[in-house]
């Protein structure tokens, strides 16, 4: 048993075993070897750990204190002061390790050294939640403190399933093979689409650990929450703004969620009452039409199981991905493919493609790009795709090679002919008056080069229609910070702009050079 | 009790306070030790040996409050290098990252991403007999006699299969650095 393949063979019986490898010094003996034990090891990584029998924390801990409790004493008997008889080994390394620490201390926020615990617990918590029952409220407050809108929902949720009831009694279904909304104001049961599901509250449980854990965050204190003691979480995903988690001290589960000021509203989600692991009725996700309501069916498409299908019901030849989707859906008009964090949607393109007002422009397909909120829409093939979620970009790219994200870097302002001078001290008042839900066309590049040609054409203000209508502006470029709007017809040709303030979607846009015509 | 008291009783020799110390911060450190030995009897043992190290250089030193877990884990770093050196008898160079500590504790979740992307993407370029062996022998954890009973082979085709594959594996991922 001394030749490579055996030794090798050896070394992962010995790992299966969940056992230490003896003799891996002798098996190492070459650079060649070396190399191949550490693939063994590497491979064995996409498998889940092994961990520790059940009580392994507490015989820890056992062992510790008396081993330290031991190492003491021989300390105190041999006139040693604590800690000194070590240091041969952890000194230099330890302090090392300090210095590396303190300055990484002093580069990053000042945290609990148990906060990745807490994430990491809530996580587990999350996991291990297999259904709830709940009262989930969300108020919605604008930048003035005023509240804007307060709503309540009772949620029942099950692995991907889930009931809501809102205020009003709708009652809205997901069982994950049909969706559908019980309306008893009009006594109608509608079908709706499955994906894309924007009916979701807004406060997912498991989304919010998985982005709690993946985003730099830290405990800025502890609160009670409709009567319980949570940690606060402040969460800051790199380039977004900051939000906050709650985190219930007792069952490790999200309990409340404060959103970013956004479009100068912010939410608040709050569960005033949460079963974790109860009994559900079994019925509350089964398709049944209350005696006395109709139907209503707006096309809610259909899960089929091959892309043939999709193709016969559509009537379209959908552009795919190398990787297959989780469920693809198809309509009369369009098939959706359900990647489980990311859809794509595609239809047949029709008339001309516009993009929305205020979204970043890119290239795809030799034509433009849409970037808006959580998505991507070109066109490519005859084909309009349009792609939501986190793998928004990666998949895009599969689709069309030649995609170019909109680059906010790049100079596309300082061509202007005549530049126009621009009261920072103005812009700030106004993002904050648009902060505040007032005057939102400031937020949209084409309704502020609207409003600004039409005052060169009439300085005395405008009255009524305006002189250059809104349809002679079009987009030209956008990239998210800066932007340039075409004019057809009047004095101006081209208008520039820059989000001077802040270069996010709630940034307003600023006129910063035109060339006459 | 808040962590300053937490530390300070630790510090002391409170066995309560190293319970609740050992509590809130094993698991992922024991994960973090797994995945760079990956076996759970190195894993166990080497996480014993961190508490004990840190805990005792508590009793001089003020440690770092703030990440404390990145902390142990660099701490756990040197332990398990230390440990590998001895066994190292020939005086081969480790395969064994140069340890920046902070770096070190605190991107090492990011690192593990990217590895595991960078390992599928090399697994994909595999053969699919290849893949099989590399799966059923380390992933799936069958032995040898399984393995063969599985893909119809004899278990010295199956070692020698395996031994074959990881070859292929390490140069592509040499390829891929």
């Amino acid at each position: 048993m001394h030749d490579p393949e055996n030794r090798l063979s050896d070394y992962i019986d010995t790992l299966n075993a969940e056992h230490e490898p003896e003799e891996r010094h002798g098996a190492a003996d070459t650079p060649e070897m070396e190399k191949l034990l550490a693939t063994v090891r590497l491979v064995r990584t996409l498998r889940e750990p092994a961990l520790p029998a059940h009580g392994y924390p507490e015989r820890l801990a056992k062992t510790v204190a008396d081993k330290i409790s031991k190492n003491k004493h021989m300390e105190q008997k041999q006139g040693m002061k604590p800690g000194k008889r070590r240091r041969s080994w952890i000194w230099p390394s330890v302090t090392a390790v300090v210095a590396g620490v303190l300055l990484f201390a002093a580069l990053s926020s000042w945290s609990d050294w148990f906060k990745d615990d807490m994430v990491y617990a809530m996580e587990k918590a999350v996991a291990q939640l297999t259904n709830y029952h709940g009262i989930l409220e969300m108020r919605s407050q604008n930048e003035a403190g005023e509240e804007w809108s307060v709503r309540q929902a009772e949620l029942w949720s099950e692995g991907d399933k889930y009931a809501m009831r809102q205020d009003d009694g709708t009652l809205t279904i997901n069982n994950n093979e049909q969706k559908w909304q019980i309306r008893p104001q009009s006594k109608e049961v509608a079908l709706l689409p499955l994906v894309p599901d924007l009916v979701k509250t807004g406060f997912d449980l498991r989304d919010e650990a998985q982005r709690a854990k993946q985003y730099p965050h830290t405990v800025v204190g502890s609160e009670e929450i409709a009567g319980r003691q949570a940690a606060k979480l402040k969460i800051s995903p790199p380039g977004g703004l900051e939000y906050y988690l709650w985190i219930d001290k007792e069952t490790n589960l999200p309990v409340q969620l404060q959103t970013a000021m956004q479009n100068a509203l912010q939410t608040t989600y709050t569960f005033s009452s949460f079963e974790p692991n109860t009994q559900l009725e079994p019925q509350i996700f089964a398709y049944q039409v209350p005696e006395g309501y109709k139907v209503v069916e707006k096309d809610p498409g259909q899960l089929v199981s091959t892309i043939e299908e999709a193709v016969a019901i559509s009537r379209l030849t959908p552009l795919l991905l190398p990787k297959a989707p989780a469920r693809i859906f198809a309509f009369l008009d369009r098939i959706v493919l359900d990647y489980g964090d990311t859809t794509i949607i595609e239809t047949a393109a029709q008339g001309s493609f516009e993009p929305v007002a205020g979204s970043a422009l890119g290239t795809a397909a030799g034509g433009p790009l849409e970037v808006w909120q959580d998505h991507l829409r070109w066109r490519q093939d005859g084909l309009e795709i349009q792609i939501e979620g986190v793998k928004r970009a990666e998949f895009a790219r599969q689709i069309a090679a030649d995609l170019t994200l909109p680059d906010s870097a790049q100079e596309i302002v300082n061509k202007a002919q005549v530049k126009v001078p621009v009261d920072l001290e103005i812009a700030k008042a106004d993002q904050q008056q648009v902060d505040r839900g007032s005057s939102p066309w400031q937020l949209d590049p084409l309704q502020v080069s609207l409003t600004f040609v039409n005052l060169k054409v009439t300085p005395e203000g405008i009255q009524g229609e305006p002189k250059i209508p809104f349809s002679s502006f079009k987009l030209g470029a956008n990239n998210g910070a800066q932007a340039v709007v075409e004019v057809a017809d009047g004095p101006i040709k081209q208008v520039y702009l820059e989000r001077l303030i802040r270069q996010d979607e709630t940034g307003i846009w600023s006129v910063v050079g035109y060339d006459p015509r | 009790m808040n962590t300053a008291d937490l530390l300070k009783k630790a510090r002391e020799g409170d066995r309560r306070a190293i319970a609740q110390i050992c509590s809130d911060t094993w698991e992922p450190l024991y994960r973090f030790i797994y995945f760079k030995v990956q076996n759970l009897e190195e894993a166990e043992d080497i996480t014993q040996e961190t508490y004990v190290k840190t805990l005792t250089y508590l009793q001089e030193q003020q440690a770092p409050l703030e990440n404390f877990l990145g902390f142990m884990k660099t701490v756990a770093l040197n332990v398990l290098r230390d440990r590998w050196r001895q066994k190292k008898r020939r005086g081969i160079q480790l395969n064994f990252e140069e340890i920046n500590p902070a770096e070190t504790a605190n991107q090492d979740h990011q690192k593990a991403v990217v590895q595991r992307l960078q390992l599928e993407n090399v697994l994909a370029k595999m053969s699919g007999d290849q893949r099989l062996v590399l799966d059923l022998r380390i992933i799936k954890g069958h032995s040898v006699a399984e393995t063969a009973k599985i893909v119809g082979k004899t278990e010295a085709a199956v070692r020698t299969a395996q031994y074959r594959a990881l070859q292929s594996l390490a140069q592509l991922l040499n390829g891929n650095d």
